[in-house]
């Protein structure tokens, strides 16, 4: 089986190579460049040695490789790497099979090769522990699909299409599609074995957003492990965050769970090194030890102390040093030559065009929130009424504005073709109470937009927004005048309350 | 293709290090049409789920990497927030009027110093939560296409989640982005005629990284919010600035690249 070698090849191959689409050892590199260099050249070895104890070092991948790799591996099992992809909800169909494959798999070799890295322990607990896990539950992954598994090999069909999209494209995204296809291709034992103990350690931690820590019920080690866990701390109000969450807890469990400093956290944080006697004396265990904040690993706290101590160096380094002022003074004189404007009014400048993008950030972030809520809540609505069945399609005459509906998501959403017309009734319904929200938003924006606004600038502001309700109204699709849509509006709004 | 371009435009201009951190747009749309070629040829859903979970595995990859990229940031700038505001008060204890050696020249010299500093501190995180708006809206996009290409129902509960996610979840970044617009008010009173510059002076103070980002970032959202063919409902108003002749020639002179 040499296709073997190539694959493995291929995927420290691919860890060197900055992918935009990344296969799953690559991220964990390039996510965690933190992390102490053992531990990271142990997870290469880790991935690298588990099926074929190859501890090769990373080779440029090429397009023989892949080449290769694509022709001979027709007789892999894709349906073990598609068992990898979508790990399934609570169904008992599904997981037999899930936890059949894994198990199939040679894991001797994963834990052996564990052990053989002494100081990985915590790794090795997380994988023994595997051997112990026979299913995956999943209900914190419901983003995923659920789909009947079958041992069809339509990986390879798409794997010859990527390695003919490969062949096609220029050399850059050859790599990426390369990591793409070989994600496709590959299903190595690692991936796999990673995927289900992260997936099982992941369901080890529920989603319980609020729930305590979960450490005291599994081994302290693989505490490190784990994804990050949401836990309310009254005290340091510091925010672990879980990523059980459906969508990155699979390639997000490897080993540096990501912990949020918040403000809160970080006061502790420096109170504790101040207790222990500055940034320099300060130890990684002693201050985790004075913190006492629950889900706080050391892994943690050392990367922080190490930000800390290089955002702590240079302030100090320019301050202290007199040559240093020197320099700084005479480069802002010199910048000041250069540009003949005042630095200040410079940075005044500046500061405006930031202050201005960061609202246009806000407003715009607030119109994406209430856009998707509000299209969540009439989905919702549309299929209970869906379901409850009432309406009879009233054959409503569509009007120029439905097609462009009917491409939207709310209609879409419609489970078979029967519904149609009941929908294009809702969509009616639902896309004016859309528009009427988004007026809301607007509205309601503008409202925040100008609490915030200093005085010189209030009037600005009013052009702007009219503007914008004015481009509102030119779309065709827009049936109802500003202002009854401003009233309706705000019946929406508060129906949603 | 106009928002990849813009996406493009935005990634190269971007600070250096934040380069490979965007969405791989490009990439996932040419996947978004494989997949939709493929469909006629697939028959069942079987496939069909089989395409549909690879790509939600490689956007969960492209979502990984922005919360690991946004949270890394978040906590520098937690950090950094902190040492500045401690900076500033030092500064002011020690040089300030009241302060232990009260020095008129040392205080403002380091003021000066300080408050570039905040400044580009500020404009740092503000690029942070454009970084994360954009990524969004690229998402949002690449989903609405896989929808609509594969009559899928992808988008919406997707979107859903894409909403928890750290990346996404600002507040924390404005809130420390507003504490140091107060900062900076407080400690450096504004001058009421300042307003009145000429546009050389504007232009030539773009060249700077910060700055220039900012303005690019500006001008790149109202680009993208310019209304367009598929305008829907699920599309955000177009964005009309007052200044944004002002943008606009700020962004001619930065379009020189950053070597």
């Amino acid at each position: 089986m040499d296709a073997r070698p190539a694959l493995s090849i291929q995927r420290s191959g691919s860890k060197q190579l900055s992918s935009s689409l990344p296969v799953l050892p690559s991220p964990l590199e390039e996510k965690y460049p933190k992390l102490p260099d053992s531990q990271q050249v142990s997870i290469e070895k880790e991935l690298v040695t588990s099926p074929l104890a190859l501890h090769s070092a990373p080779l440029p991948s090429n397009s023989g490789v892949i080449g290769h790799m694509f022709s001979s591996t027709s007789g892999f099992s894709t349906d073990l790497h598609y068992s990898t992809v979508s790990p399934h909800e609570k169904h008992g169909s599904s997981s037999p099979f899930i936890s059949q494959s894994p198990c199939n798999r040679p894991s001797l070799p994963l834990t052996h090769s564990c052990s053989s890295i002494p100081d990985y322990s915590a790794m090795s607990t997380q994988y023994t522990r595997r051997e112990n896990n026979a299913s995956w539950c999943t209900d914190s992954l419901p983003g995923f699909v659920d789909f009947p598994l079958s041992p069809v090999r339509t990986g390879q069909m798409e794997g010859s299409r990527a390695g003919d999209i490969i062949t096609s494209e220029d050399p850059n995204k050859q790599n990426d599609w390369q990591d793409w296809a070989d994600h496709l291709i590959t299903d190595d034992d690692s991936l796999t074995s990673n995927w289900n103990d992260l997936l099982v350690d992941t369901n080890v931690a529920e989603p319980g957003p609020k729930m305590a820590y979960q450490v005291p019920k599994k081994p302290p080690s693989s505490s490190v492990h784990q994804l990050q866990v949401h836990q309310r701390i009254p005290s340091a109000s510091g925010e672990i965050c879980t990523e059980v969450n459906p969508l990155s807890s699979a390639s997000n469990a490897s080993t540096k769970p990501r912990m949020r400093w918040t403000p809160e956290l970080h006061e502790a944080f420096v109170e504790a090194v101040n207790q222990l006697g500055g940034s320099e004396r300060a130890t990684p265990k002693g201050v985790l030890k004075l913190m006492k904040v629950e889900g706080l690993t050391i892994y943690h706290v050392k990367s922080h102390l190490q930000k800390y101590r290089t955002a702590r160096y240079r302030p100090e380094l320019s301050e202290g040093l007199s040559e240093k002022k020197l320099n700084s003074i005479e480069e802002i004189a010199s910048l000041d030559l250069k540009t003949g404007i005042d630095i200040t009014e410079a940075l005044r400048l500046q500061m405006e065009v930031q202050k201005r993008l960061h609202e246009q950030l806000e407003i715009q972030r607030n119109l994406q929130l209430r856009i998707e809520e509000q299209g969540r809540c009439l989905q919702m609505m549309f299929e209970k009424q869906y379901k409850s069945g009432t309406d009879k399609p009233k054959a409503s005459s569509s009007s120029a504005e439905d097609p462009s509906f009917a491409s939207a998501d709310a209609i879409k959403n419609s489970p078979a073709e029967n519904a149609t017309e009941t929908s294009k009734v809702d969509s009616q319904k639902m896309d004016g109470a859309l528009e009427n929200t988004r007026t809301a938003a607007e509205e309601s924006s503008r409202k925040s937009g100008e609490k915030q606004k200093a005085p010189e600038t209030e009037a600005a502001e009013d052009r702007e927004v009219n503007e914008i309700e004015e481009s509102d109204s030119r779309p065709k699709k827009r049936a109802k005048s500003d202002e009854s849509a401003a009233a309706s509006a705000r019946r929406v709004v508060d129906l949603s309350r | 293709m106009k928002f990849g371009k813009r996406l493009k435009q935005q990634m190269q201009e971007t600070l250096p290090g934040w380069r490979d951190k965007f969405l791989s747009y490009k990439d996932l749309k040419k996947l978004v049409r494989l997949i939709s070629s493929l469909t006629p040829m697939l028959n069942g859903s079987i496939r069909c789920d089989k395409a549909e979970a690879e790509f939600v595995y490689l956007l969960n990859n492209e979502i990984d990497k922005f919360n690991a990229f946004f949270m890394e940031q978040e906590e520098d700038f937690v950090i950094r927030h902190k040492e500045l505001q401690q900076r500033v008060q030092r500064v002011i204890d020690t040089w300030g009027p009241k302060g232990s050696q009260p020095s008129e020249t040392d205080y403002k010299e380091e003021m000066a110093k300080i408050r570039k500093d905040i400044v580009n501190f500020h404009g740092e995180m503000v690029l942070l939560v454009n970084y994360s708006n954009i990524n969004y809206t690229g998402l949002a996009k690449i989903l609405k296409k896989y929808d609509k290409r594969t009559g899928g129902l992808l988008r919406l509960p997707f979107i859903q989640k894409v909403l928890q996610q750290p990346f996404y979840t600002t507040d924390l970044i404005s809130k420390l982005v507003k504490e140091c617009e107060s900062t900076i008010d407080a400690v450096f009173p504004v001058a009421e005629d300042e307003k009145t510059r000429g546009e050389r002076e504007a232009i030539s103070a773009a060249e700077e990284g910060i700055f220039r980002n900012t303005v690019a970032a500006l001008f790149t959202m109202q680009e993208i919010r310019r209304g367009s063919s598929t305008y829907g409902h699920h599309s955000l108003p177009p964005l009309n600035l007052p200044e944004s002749e002002l943008i606009h020639s700020l962004q001619i002179n930065s379009l020189i690249p950053i070597p």
